[in-house]
């Protein structure tokens, strides 16, 4: 078996499980060692990387010269986390060869993700490098592989757009208030009701840096229950229009039927605020918030729809990346492949090297002795190297001629055709030339003669 | 030599100036394209408008050793004021992504450069006293900085406008440009430093006219003075009101059209004799 088809993948993905199937077959952080080293020592596995994530749990082995792994890696899986074959059945799979060397570059570059240009995959899988390399599992087919597949990666992220824009509602607030405010260091975060989107989004700008997040809600109870949840302050609805007054960030998202952040409100609270900018995020259907608010100096006003489009459009944009990033990741794979390929014949070179290194060298050697011996001319010195010249080519060229002479004669045509594309020769006609004799024998015996 | 060559070039300009003048042309094209999503062309684009400003700064140089100061004149104070604004650019770009200020800050320098070298010197310019080059040095980095805090308030202008129509498509959503209120910040810092030097230079001004026995009624004296009780209403409606964002940015903006516009008053003044 060639070296590229040696390499292989076991496992699943969101694609082919749901989460309920996913947990089955995940694996902690501190068990893929231990997992690693019973894999490539129990089975015939010569190179393995255990990646698990929520999206995907996976093996990248390679097999043995003359074994066959995928199998038994599926049921060593299925055998350690102690499921049930049946339960996994539709969702594993494995691919061999050229299949798997795609599949791991496509997940490196983030194509085969629930969310396609996603940053994390990249990490998780150097992580998931990182313990097999500590445990000696990551030989070099596989470190070839993963380094390529990041290699791949980093130009997919950097040569297309693949991974720009948020792809998400909250993360689109985020940027939001980032093309406003620049940092979200140090800015107040204000949360009117106590909806669960608000909470997510919320936590989204807490995690960018925002300094603290107020809750308000006309029932203190929820308000008071949502604080404690986010890590927030929860201050009593009488008190919303200085809330609005010092926040930098509104998230509205109450089940109130008719507008609370009208304009007549939002013109004291600007005031108020001496026309410092306003990022208001109404989340809420029926909405919160006057959409007449949003034309006043400094009020910067999104509904879920706005927000939602943005999603879309970043999602579009991603699709559309992903096509000009599959040619980059073919382009990787096809390099890789040329690589893996080379591999098969790097014992034959090696050989070769070190066939034409012993005769060459045997020759020089006792060249070396007449010359230490004897006391010769310049014009024999010269005789002498052309002689060794002469000896070592016959030496070389005296199997590759004996094979040529005696193959059939269908097989030494392709055979002399091989030999001229090795060499780059661009022989004459073959009837208009006399063979010339081979001389080896007759300079052999000269050679004894002379010694 | 026919007489209006000697008009056109009183010193010819220096290769850097030509150099200079390439360079801004295609930083413009390259700033251009990377506004247009070819992000990947940014930096070639700051690094070709470094050399246009080098190549700039190399001219005023060579020029001072002819003996041309940068505030001998309107025209070459002109040429001074795009060295000071494409600075002023270089410097913010270190720390903001401000391809729409770079698209409209480099055909501007490249005008005002090719008008300062290029276009007819007018009569040879009188001996001018201390005074007189102590005001134009002062007002032409007085307007340089009020023309930097106007591409500022322009940008927070655009990018207000494409927030508030929620005109923000994937690609320009995150190579945008610098925040809004980094924007507000900078460009009223500026109009800080700008204020009291243009008005030292203001005064100077009409001290000078005085001494040289000039009419103060002339148009460029009253534009230059509604310039600046405009950016004086900015500053003191910002100190006490508060105003910031729209109507600052377009104050702003309103006050340096007049500042332009003593400026062309001055530079046709100049060329006509």
């Amino acid at each position: 078996m060639t070296v590229a088809n040696r390499l292989f993948v076991v496992g699943l993905s969101w694609r082919t499980a749901e989460v309920a199937v996913r947990e089955k077959l995940a694996f902690r952080e501190d068990e893929i060692a231990l997992v690693l080293q019973a894999m490539t020592s129990k089975l015939q596995v010569a190179e393995a990387i255990l990646i698990s994530t929520c999206n995907r749990v996976e093996v990248y082995g390679v097999a043995p010269p003359q074994g066959e792994a995928a199998a038994a890696v599926r049921a060593f899986l299925i055998d350690n986390r102690g499921a049930k074959p049946a339960d996994l059945a539709g969702a594993l799979y494995s691919h061999v060869g050229p299949d798997a060397v795609r599949h791991v570059f496509r997940v490196a570059s983030a194509l085969d993700s629930l969310v396609v240009g996603e940053a994390q995959i990249l990490g998780q899988l150097k992580a998931a490098y990182a313990i097999a390399g500590k445990v000696g599992a990551a030989g070099p087919v596989l470190s070839r592989a993963l380094e390529r597949a990041f290699g791949a990666a980093k130009r997919v992220r950097t040569e297309t757009a693949i991974a720009r824009g948020a792809a998400n509602v909250s993360s689109v607030a985020v940027e939001l208030a980032k093309r406003v405010f620049g940092e979200l260091r140090g800015k107040h975060v204000l949360v009117v009701g106590a909806g669960k989107m608000s909470t997510l989004a919320a936590r989204h700008l807490y995690a960018s840096g925002a300094a603290r997040i107020v809750v308000t809600n006309r029932s203190p109870e929820k308000a008071e229950a949502l604080a404690a949840e986010i890590d927030a302050i929860a201050k009593p609805w009488s008190e919303l229009d200085a809330l609005l007054a010092e926040a930098d960030v509104v998230i509205s998202s109450t089940g109130a039927r008719e507008p609370i952040l009208t304009r007549a409100l939002f013109k004291k609270v600007m005031k108020a605020r001496r026309w410092r900018p306003l990022v208001v995020i109404d989340i809420a259907v029926p909405r919160d918030a006057e959409p007449q608010i949003g034309d006043l100096d400094g009020v910067y006003l999104y509904n879920i729809d706005d927000l939602d489009k943005v999603v879309r459009a970043n999602l579009a944009e991603r699709a559309k990346a992903a096509e000009q990033a599959t040619k980059i990741v073919e382009h990787e794979v096809g390099n890789f492949e040329r690589w893996l390929r080379t591999q098969g014949v790097v014992p034959t070179i090696r050989a070769l090297r070190d066939h034409f290194a012993t005769i060459a060298q045997a020759e020089l050697a006792k060249a070396h002795d007449q010359l230490a011996r004897k006391d010769l001319t310049r014009d024999e010195q010269r005789a002498l190297l052309d002689r060794v010249v002469q000896l070592v080519v016959n030496k070389l060229l005296h199997t590759p001629t004996s094979v040529l002479r005696g193959s059939e004669p269908d097989e030494a045509t392709l055979r002399a055709a091989i030999a001229c594309e090795l060499f780059a020769l661009a022989p004459a006609e073959a009837a208009s030339e006399v063979e010339p004799p081979e001389q080896e024998d007759e300079e052999e015996e000269a050679e004894k003669a002379r010694a | 030599m026919n007489p209006a060559g000697d008009r056109l070039l009183s010193v010819a300009p220096s290769p850097m100036f030509w150099v200079a003048a390439v360079a801004y042309a295609i930083a413009a094209v390259l700033l251009l394209l990377v506004l247009a999503g070819q992000a990947r062309l940014r930096t070639l684009a700051l690094v070709t408008v470094a050399i246009a400003w080098f190549a700039h700064g190399a001219d005023i140089g060579w020029r001072g050793t002819e003996h041309v100061h940068p505030a001998e004149s309107v025209r070459e104070a002109l040429g001074f004021l795009a060295f000071i604004i494409t600075g002023g650019y270089l410097l913010a770009s270190v720390r903001y992504r401000l391809t729409l200020g770079g698209v409209v800050v480099m055909p501007i320098a490249l005008v005002m450069l090719l008008l300062a070298r290029l276009t007819p010197a007018g009569s040879a310019p009188e001996d001018l006293s201390t005074l007189g080059r102590l005001h134009i040095s002062l007002a032409t980095i007085g307007v340089a900085i009020f023309a930097l805090a106007s591409v500022l308030s322009a940008i927070y202008l655009a990018e207000d406008r494409a927030l508030k129509r929620k005109h923000f498509d994937a690609a320009a959503f995150e190579g945008g440009g610098a925040p809004l209120e980094a924007l507000d910040r900078i460009a009223h810092r500026l109009i800080w430093v700008g204020f009291p030097i243009f008005t030292i230079a203001l005064v100077l001004g009409a001290i000078w006219t005085t001494e040289l026995g000039e009419s103060l009624g002339r148009i460029e004296y009253a534009l230059a003075a509604v310039t600046w009780v405009a950016y004086a209403t900015l500053l003191v409606a910002r100190q006490i009101y508060g105003w910031r964002g729209r109507r600052a940015a377009r104050l702003a903006l309103e006050g340096f059209a007049t500042a332009l516009a003593v400026v062309i008053v001055y530079l046709v003044r100049r060329a006509t004799g």
